[in-house]
């Protein structure tokens, strides 16, 4: 049997179902369906409901640890704690900012303004008015959220937007795109001078997906993703 | 062809519909059936705690979960109910919401949905509390992509639960929409013509023919019908049959 053959047969290792539990968890934090300083259930319970052994849920928190995404105190009262980044914000938006080579966040663009581009146009193609209505929501919230929410809040609506397309595995994607760079992405250009126009940019695509006009909800979705990326880079080039 | 051979296609054609719109009731009415028997279970158990002199709290909605686990299973991917804001004593919002895990035991991963802590807004927004909230007795929700839950393309079918009258929240349960295509397409398959199952609002649940698939939208067509089923909120539609004469 050839090398390749042989590794497809290979026992599934630990690694894939420890990047499994991680990877439900932080989308899980990256959604907000797991909130700041909410305590986790114990080792032994988790593990048990996720399907995992102790040793693997373990292994999962040491990585959402290291991505500070969980926090876990010893003694009286202890556990694990979930723990959502903070708005990235100075020192700590930096740190998490040159965590990314420019290559890389080129790279995530480009895929990400693929995923938005082909939700935004499907979603344009196939939404109903009711599928729509959570995107108004969102913006009515978008415009009078503080700096500090409206991130998520955006976030929310990248989601919605890939919902309204029908399709599980673009929603899938977009919300892992959202906690791989969703917070690093959006912040950067929440600040006071650029609120309208930040809104008025998700309003855009929200009319697009409402008139029907696919070819132009997928431009100016991929445009949006693509601008703040840019951004993004800028904001990288400068730091060495 | 003559008529009396051309109406007898066409009777043996109607009841083919006749049966496939039975078949999409009786899957439903399985749903419901879990729902109801939830909706009594919850209206008990709250009624239970206000005779003992308190209000209900998260934790005596427990009592639940043997009732919500025997529901998981073929059709249901997840169920549970929904409390209406403020209902419970020590949390304003809760789901008591249970379903199928990787491994086959049931898991409660939605903890959290308060609008102050999470970037969800309420959930009384959702039409599937909504629905029964305005007095709806069954609602059915999707097909929509529930990144919420299953993570999948799915329904959500819904019963108000009340006591003494007042509303208390939701019996809700989520179905995936391969789960129900599976159940009712060998029915539909039974048609000898195109057809499709849409929601009320037109969105296709199931079809069998390749011009509208799960997913995208009927708004109608030349030379198709559609057929009630029962007071659900679904549509059966089937090309008609060419008229022999």
């Amino acid at each position: 049997m050839n090398p390749t053959r042989l590794a497809v047969f290979s026992p599934v290792d630990s690694t894939a179902r420890v990047e499994a539990v991680v990877r439900r968890l932080a989308d899980a934090i990256a959604l907000g369906l797991l909130a700041d300083g909410e305590q986790l259930p114990s080792e032994a319970e988790l593990a048990g409901s996720l399907g995992v052994s102790t040793v693997t849920l373990r292994e999962a928190l040491m990585a959402l640890r290291q991505r500070d995404l969980v926090e876990t105190r010893r003694g009286r009262g202890g556990g694990s704690f979930v723990r959502v980044p903070p708005d990235p914000s100075g020192a700590e938006f930096e740190v998490r900012l040159r965590a990314f080579t420019v290559g890389e966040l080129r790279d995530l663009g480009d895929h990400y303004a693929a995923i938005a581009g082909a939700a935004a146009r499907l979603a344009a193609q196939r939404s109903l008015p009711g599928d729509v209505q959570p995107l108004w929501r969102s913006l009515e919230e978008m415009a009078t959220s503080s700096d500090a929410r409206r991130g998520r809040v955006e976030g929310r609506f990248h989601i919605e937007v890939a919902a309204a397309s029908q399709s599980a595995r673009l929603t899938q994607e977009e919300i892992r795109l959202q906690a791989d760079i969703g917070p690093l992405l959006w912040l950067p250009r929440s600040g006071a001078t650029r609120h309208d126009e930040v809104v008025a940019e998700h309003r855009a695509i929200a009319e697009a997906l409402q008139r029907g006009e696919a070819d132009q909800a997928r431009d100016l979705a991929e445009r949006h993703v693509l601008d703040a990326i840019e951004h993004l880079i800028e904001l990288r080039l400068l730091e060495t | 062809m003559n008529g009396t051979m051309a109406t007898k296609v066409e009777d043996e054609a109607g009841a083919t519909v006749t049966r496939a719109c039975r078949a999409v009731s009786d899957t439903a009415e399985q749903v419901f059936r879990a729902l109801r028997e939830l909706r009594v279970a919850a209206a008990e158990q709250v009624r239970l705690v206000r005779r003992a002199g308190r209000e209900p709290a998260t934790a005596d909605l427990a009592a639940l979960r043997p009732m919500l686990f025997g529901h998981l299973g073929a059709l249901i991917a997840g169920i549970g109910f929904i409390a209406a804001p403020g209902l419970l004593s020590d949390a304003p919002w809760y789901l008591e919401w249970w379903q199928d895990g990787p491994s086959g035991a049931p898991v409660q991963l939605l903890r959290d949905l308060n609008p102050a802590s999470s970037a969800f807004y309420d959930y009384t927004h959702w039409d599937w509390f909504a629905g029964p909230h305005s007095g709806a007795e069954r609602t059915v929700c999707g097909p929509y992509v529930d990144y919420l839950c299953t993570d999948e393309y799915s329904l959500t079918l819904s019963v108000p639960v009340l006591v003494e009258g007042a509303f208390i929240g939701v019996a809700a349960a989520d179905v995936l929409v391969r789960s129900f295509e599976g159940a009712v397409i060998p029915s539909l398959r039974r048609i000898p013509a195109p057809a499709l199952l849409v929601n009320a609002s037109g969105r296709v649940v199931a079809s069998t023919t390749s011009r509208w698939l799960a997913g995208s939208v009927y708004r109608g067509a030349a030379g198709f019908t559609a057929h009630p089923c029962g007071d659900l909120p679904l549509r059966l539609v089937a090309a008609e049959l060419p008229h022999a004469s």
